[in-house]
Formats: C-alpha cells, sequence, structure tokens
C-alpha cells in the first residue's frame, strides 16, 4: 500500500496521523458526549470541593441524576467561562465565582448577562429573609440577583494571646481604634537593641489597597454605590487615609508589612505584629499553612471607629451562579439550595472550611458553637456569627480593580509625602488626588454605552 | 499529473485552514473590534475612534508604556551588554568549564517566567528574602526594603529578574556569533597594534553585526510583551505593582479586555502596540544598515 501511494512514504505518514488524530477527536468527543452528566459545577474553591463533592453524591441519589463536580483555578474559571460564552462552547451549570469575577459577566444590558437571574426565585421561596441581606450586593447588578453569597466573611482582628498576657494588655478593654494605636508605647519595641523594630501592633499593607478599603468599609464607605457610580471621593475617605498614612509610616508608626505566605506565617510565629486582619477564611487558611502558631493566636473585633460604632467590616466572598446555557434549570436550582440553604449541609461544611454561610438560621447549629482548639478554644464560629449581621454592603462592578488601584496609589503618595514632609499639607494632597483619581475610574465607566439602559 | 498538481495544496491545506482560522480571522476581528466597544460576553457597539481616543487620554495606560519602555531600555542598555560580556569570557575559555558555565547561565530559561517570577518574589521579601538578609549583612542596609511594595523599587525588582533569567539566554546568540567570526582579520588587527577593546569594536562587533541586530530586535519585541514575569512577581496584585509601578503595556491590555471586559478597547491596545513595535524595529534596522546589505 506503501508503494502504490502516489506521493511518497512521507506524505502518506503524515496522512494516515492527520486521518487517526481526526477519529480519535470525533470518537472521544461521542464518548464523552455519552457520558455527560446531568449537571456540571465547576468551583475554584480547593477547600469547598469535598464537602461539595459529597453533596453532589446525596443530590444523586435522591434525584437519580449525574452531577459533576469540577476544580478549576479561580483565574481560569473566569477566563474559560468568559471565553466559553463569547464562542458559544459548552458552559458549566452552575458556577461558583470569586467576588469581582461576576462583574464581568454583568457589565452589559440585562437582557445580555449570561447568568439566570434569581431574584424572584429568592423573593417568592422566602430565601432572601434567611439571609444576611448586605450579601446579596456582592451579587447583584441594577436590582437582580445573579448568584448566591456563599460566605458572609466578616473581619475581626487575630491577636498574639501569649505577648499580650504577658505584656498585661486586656484585648477587652480596646473599642475604638485610638484605644488601639494608645497601646503602641506598650507594643513597638526593638527589642534586641540594634537600630531595628522587632514588634509592631499590626500587620498593614502599604502597597496594597485591602488595608485602607476594609476600613473605608467599617465606616461604610464604597468604591461604587448600587448603581455603579464611583463614591470613593468623600470626607470619610480622606479621614480615613489621613489615619492610615500616620499608622503605617513615621517614627510613630503601630504597623508592619508581613505580607503573604511564608512571611506572614513567619511574622507571626516570630511576634514581629501581634494583630492581624482576620476574616473566617483567613482563620482556616492559616490554620492549615502555619500549624506551629496553634494556641498562640485568638480573636476579637475590629476597634470602632467610635465607641458604639461598627466592629466589623468584610474582605472577599465568592457566589454561586446557574448559567443561562443549563438544560435544566430547575434541577440546577434544586442543587444550588441543597449547596447554600441544607443546613445540615451548611453545618458539615462550616467545620471543613470554618466559613460562616450567610444563612442566617443556620448558625445555632452545634457545629458553629464547637471550640478551636487552634484559637485556645475560642468559639469562633460562634465570635463571626455575632459580627455577621453587621457586615456592610458592598458592590460589585468591572471597575473596580482600577478604583482599588487609584486607591492604593493615592495612600502610597500620601505616605511618601508624609515621610519627607509631615504633616504639612497632606490632607490637602490626598483631597487633590483623590478627586482626580476619582475622575479618572469615572471617565473609564461613563464609557460604558451598552449598560445605559 | 493533474493529481500530482493538487497534492501540494491538499498536504499545506491544514497548515492553511488553522492559519486562517487562528491567525487571520483573530487578526482582522481584531481590527474591526478595535472600533467597537464590548461589555461582557454578548454585546457590541460601534464607537470609531472612541477606543483610540480614550486610550491616547488613560494616564495609566501611559504609565504602563512609560513603564515597559523603561524595562526595553534596561533589556537593551543592560542586559545585552552583560551577555555579550559573558559571551566573550565564555569564547576566550576552553575545554568542560566552558560548557559548564554556558550551561548553568543558560539553565534559568529552562524553568520559564513564572517560576523564576515566584522565585524571586520570595527571595526579595522584606525581612526575611535572601537578597535583603544579603544586604544587611554586607552593608548593613536593607533589611525592610520592600521590592515589591514600594513603587520605587518594583522596576529594579522585574529588571534583576529579568536579567537572571535572559542574560544566558543571549549570551548563546553571542556566543554562537563569536565563533562565527573570522580569526584572521582579529589576528590581523592585533599584528597591526590593535589594543584588545580597537580589535572588539573594530572587527569583531562588525563580524557579527547581524547577530547584534536579531537580539536587540527580539529584545525589544520580547520587552513590549513583558507580561508573565510580573504577573507572576507581582501576582499580590495581578502583576501591576504598588500604584502601578509594574504595570506593562500587555497587563494593561489584559485588564481592559478580560479584567473590565472591553475587547474593543483590548484590542486598540494591541494594535498601538503593534505599531509601537513594528516602528522601532524598523527604526533598529535602519539604523544599523542591516537592511542595505
Amino acid at each position: 500500500m506503501l508503494e502504490r501511494f502516489p506521493y511518497g512514504r512521507a506524505p502518506f505518514w503524515l496522512l494516515l496521523v492527520a486521518l487517526c488524530s481526526t477519529l480519535a477527536v470525533f470518537v472521544t468527543q461521542r464518548l464523552d458526549a455519552a457520558k455527560r452528566p446531568d449537571l456540571t459545577f465547576a468551583t475554584s474553591a480547593a477547600n469547598h470541593l469535598a464537602a461539595y463533592r459529597e453533596a453532589a453524591a446525596l443530590f444523586e441519589k435522591r434525584r437519580h441524576v449525574r452531577v459533576s463536580v469540577e476544580l478549576v483555578h479561580s483565574r481560569a474559571l473566569q477566563t474559560r467561562l468568559q471565553n466559553a460564552m463569547l464562542a458559544k462552547t459548552p458552559v458549566p451549570d452552575l458556577v461558583e465565582l470569586l467576588f469581582g469575577d461576576i462583574a464581568y459577566f454583568t457589565r452589559g444590558p440585562l437582557s445580555d448577562v449570561g447568568l439566570v437571574d434569581l431574584t424572584e426565585r429568592l423573593e417568592t421561596e422566602g430565601l432572601k429573609e434567611r439571609l444576611v441581606e448586605s450579601r446579596l450586593s456582592l451579587w447583584s447588578s441594577r436590582g437582580h440577583t445573579f448568584a448566591l453569597p456563599h460566605d458572609v466573611h466578616p473581619v475581626m482582628l487575630m491577636y498574639r494571646a501569649d505577648i499580650l498576657e504577658s505584656l498585661g494588655i486586656d484585648p477587652n478593654t480596646i473599642e475604638t481604634w485610638d484605644d488601639f494605636v494608645a497601646l503602641r508605647s506598650k507594643v513597638v519595641k526593638d527589642l534586641d537593641g540594634d537600630g531595628v523594630i522587632d514588634r509592631y501592633l499590626i500587620d498593614l499593607p502599604i502597597g496594597e489597597a485591602w488595608g485602607p478599603e476594609i476600613l473605608l468599609l467599617q465606616r461604610g464607605v464604597t468604591l461604587f454605590d448600587a448603581q455603579g457610580r464611583v463614591t470613593m471621593n468623600q470626607p470619610a475617605t480622606i479621614d480615613t487615609i489621613d489615619w492610615y498614612v500616620h499608622q503605617v509610616e513615621g517614627k510613630e508608626r503601630i504597623a508592619t508589612q508581613a505580607g503573604w505566605g511564608q512571611s506572614l506565617m513567619k511574622a507571626m510565629k516570630d511576634g514581629l505584629a501581634l494583630f492581624f486582619i482576620a476574616p473566617d477564611w483567613r482563620t482556616h487558611a492559616i490554620e492549615l499553612e502555619a500549624p506551629n502558631v496553634r494556641g498562640l493566636f485568638r480573636l476579637m473585633p475590629l476597634p470602632a471607629w467610635k465607641r458604639g460604632g461598627r466592629r466589623t467590616s468584610t474582605w472577599g466572598g465568592s457566589g454561586l451562579a446557574i448559567t443561562k446555557a443549563t438544560k435544566d434549570e430547575n434541577l440546577a436550582w434544586d442543587f444550588a439550595k441543597l449547596l447554600y440553604f441544607d443546613r445540615d449541609e451548611l453545618g458539615r461544611r462550616y467545620r471543613a472550611t470554618k466559613i460562616l454561610p450567610p444563612l442566617k438560621d443556620s448558625w445555632t447549629l452545634p457545629e458553629f458553637a464547637e471550640p478551636s482548639d487552634f484559637f485556645r478554644g475560642q468559639r469562633i464560629g460562634e465570635a463571626y456569627a455575632a459580627l455577621a449581621p453587621d457586615v456592610p454592603e458592598d458592590w460589585s462592578t468591572p471597575y473596580k480593580t482600577r478604583a482599588e488601584d487609584r486607591l492604593g496609589g493615592v495612600v502610597l503618595r500620601a505616605v511618601e509625602h508624609f515621610r519627607t514632609h509631615g504633616d504639612a499639607g497632606l490632607r490637602e494632597l490626598i483631597a487633590k488626588d483623590l478627586a482626580e483619581k476619582t475622575a479618572e475610574v469615572e471617565a473609564l465607566v461613563n464609557r460604558n454605552v451598552l449598560a445605559k439602559e | 499529473m493533474k493529481q500530482r498538481g493538487l497534492a501540494p495544496y491538499v498536504f499545506i491545506a491544514p497548515y492553511l485552514v488553522v492559519m486562517l482560522l487562528f491567525t487571520l480571522y483573530p487578526l482582522l476581528n481584531a481590527g474591526v473590534l478595535a472600533f467597537q466597544q464590548t461589555n461582557g460576553p454578548a454585546s457590541r457597539a460601534f464607537v470609531g475612534f472612541d477606543n483610540f481616543r480614550f486610550l491616547l487620554s488613560d494616564p495609566t495606560f501611559y504609565q504602563a508604556l512609560w513603564n515597559t519602555t523603561i524595562f526595553a531600555a534596561c533589556s537593551v542598555l543592560i542586559q545585552l551588554p552583560l551577555s555579550m560580556g559573558l559571551a566573550l569570557l565564555l569564547n576566550s575559555g576552553k575545554g568542560w568549564a566552558r560548557g559548564l558555565l554556558r550551561l548553568v547561565l543558560f539553565s534559568p530559561n529552562l524553568v520559564g517566567q513564572i517560576f523564576v517570577g515566584v522565585l524571586f518574589s520570595v527571595l526579595f521579601t522584606a525581612r526575611y528574602g535572601l537578597v535583603n538578609r544579603f544586604l544587611q549583612a554586607l552593608f548593613g542596609w536593607g533589611l525592610e526594603k520592600q521590592w515589591l511594595q514600594d513603587p520605587s523599587l518594583v522596576m529594579p525588582a522585574i529588571v534583576i529578574t529579568a536579567l537572571w533569567l535572559y542574560v544566558g539566554f543571549n549570551m548563546i546568540y553571542f556566543l554562537a556569533a563569536l565563533q562565527g567570526v573570522d580569526k584572521t582579520l582579529e589576528e590581523a588587527a592585533r599584528v597591526d597594534g590593535a589594543s584588545r577593546f580597537q580589535v572588539f569594536w573594530h572587527v569583531t562587533l562588525p563580524s557579527m553585526r547581524h547577530v547584534v541586530v536579531f537580539v536587540v530586535v527580539t529584545s525589544l519585541i520580547g520587552s513590549y510583551q513583558l507580561f508573565e514575569l510580573p504577573l507572576a512577581l507581582l501576582s499580590a496584585s495581578n502583576g501591576r505593582g504598588p500604584d502601578n509601578a509594574g504595570l506593562t503595556v500587555i497587563t494593561y491590555l489584559y485588564d481592559v479586555g478580560f479584567v473590565t471586559g472591553d475587547l474593543g478597547l483590548g484590542s486598540a491596545v494591541g494594535w498601538v502596540l503593534a505599531l509601537i513595535i513594528f516602528t522601532l524595529s524598523m527604526l533598529q534596522i535602519r539604523v544599523s544598515g542591516v537592511a542595505e546589505e
């Protein structure tokens, strides 16, 4: 046969390889199609996966269907979903998205959003009242909710209980940020006399916006409002940045930058800072990644800006959306309800992830009252649940990253100014810079001609 | 005969189809997209030159362009002379040591930008990172330097990381070119009393001009396409760095196209970048006189 092929040996083999690979692709696609489950659920949260797979098995048994739970990295999940929606190729029936990622999908006209509008289902089935209402804001656009909130993520302060005890500091006496800053003289020290400070009060970043943003949220300042308008330029923002700059720079500073990963874990172990900002997800991450600080930390509410004021904030979040491409919207909705509204399921998952769900009636489950060995026997589930109703609203827009960058830039320039000029002209600089950066973000937002409905 | 005439077309057809589908069509589509505004996956609207107008008025784009240009300049002015220096050193050496050094210097390229970015993000950690510990031990300074959080240190950190990654890579090109230089010309120059520098400048370098131009042009193109390295090194800020100090044109493109969701604006950035790279490359080729030869 090879000899009879008129174009020679190489073309023959090339042709054969091409034909075989085409056939293989065709056959595997047909086989995959035959094996395709009734529901596909994609998540980027590795720590949710085991619990979700158990729930999927339960759902399969109850409903006699096949459910596939797939783990995809968050960046890949967002990009692949975007591309699949653009190319109109198959997408999962349900996706668990990170806060911020959903804005990409809700950016255009409501009719073009590729996710199912869940507003009516939440209202008619009486589910809305059972949730921490402020969490719906993250997953809503123009009054329509496109995903279910997975979490509340209240923010507390994690502190080195052993060192505080040795210094005679009672964290219960810290009510406000002024009380907190007043601890400086007791805590911030060069312990070995080498001219380098070895112990700070708190870990606060300078180059990243999450620090100031958490404090702004605590004061009720969001970067955008419900209509997607830029709202970061407020007197409270200027006050907060001014305060923040004094804590992270200069001789009287109370903060160091512990960073992330190994550097953060080492700073925690060494006592480089005694307080760390701690949403519930972070406590669990630290439990997994820094077993050597077991029994050293406890949690307390954030100090308030004013006595009697809000003692928490929020940081991050994920939510569950149903794509419009799903073949069976009701089946997907039932599975979503099992994952997010079934009390037993939530109790089991809390035990595995230590993330507080937004379903208020689940907080009375015994799992949330279990003492944590890692945090010196503290009932951290109850502690976070007590703060959860007070968690502030926040809004997701595709321009949030840009706004956060600009806010971070304002803080950096204010820090630089304070380092070289002190207080002289600091507030004026912050106000001017903030106004300029707000205008810059507004210019980007106002370009969006298609969302103007 | 007729059958044979068709055969070549049949065999190049798969390549042509793939090229048309994945190169030419996206290129044309990007041209159309640059004049549209897109909102998320589904909507498009024709906006004329608005994307280009916005781009040319956006301070963040200029910052990205400035950062990328600084990086490109460092690539050409620091990285390539270093590569050349190493190549000259290795070219004068002999035996197994040369091969070993060549492998050692080239090896960072085997692991890729993401790995190197992650590695250096640990090395540059304030207080606990190897770089800061080294500086403190040697100079009694630098322990608390925030390489990746201080805007003034971010670009030096990226350049240092890129040096480690690419110096060895470019060295290989120069080494290969050096080995092709006519030794009799160099010897003749030496006999005529030329110093080592004069021999290099007037004989060696002109002899390897084509390779130098190639390396400079590809380095420039690569620098303007910088994306993965800052993305891994500055992963906490998605590759942008504090106050966008590490933002490159491609990261900006990625942000507007895939984070903000405006593929039209992203396409406009792509075309502007292509124009910049084309102009710089043409300028380089014209100045070096390679095209005339």
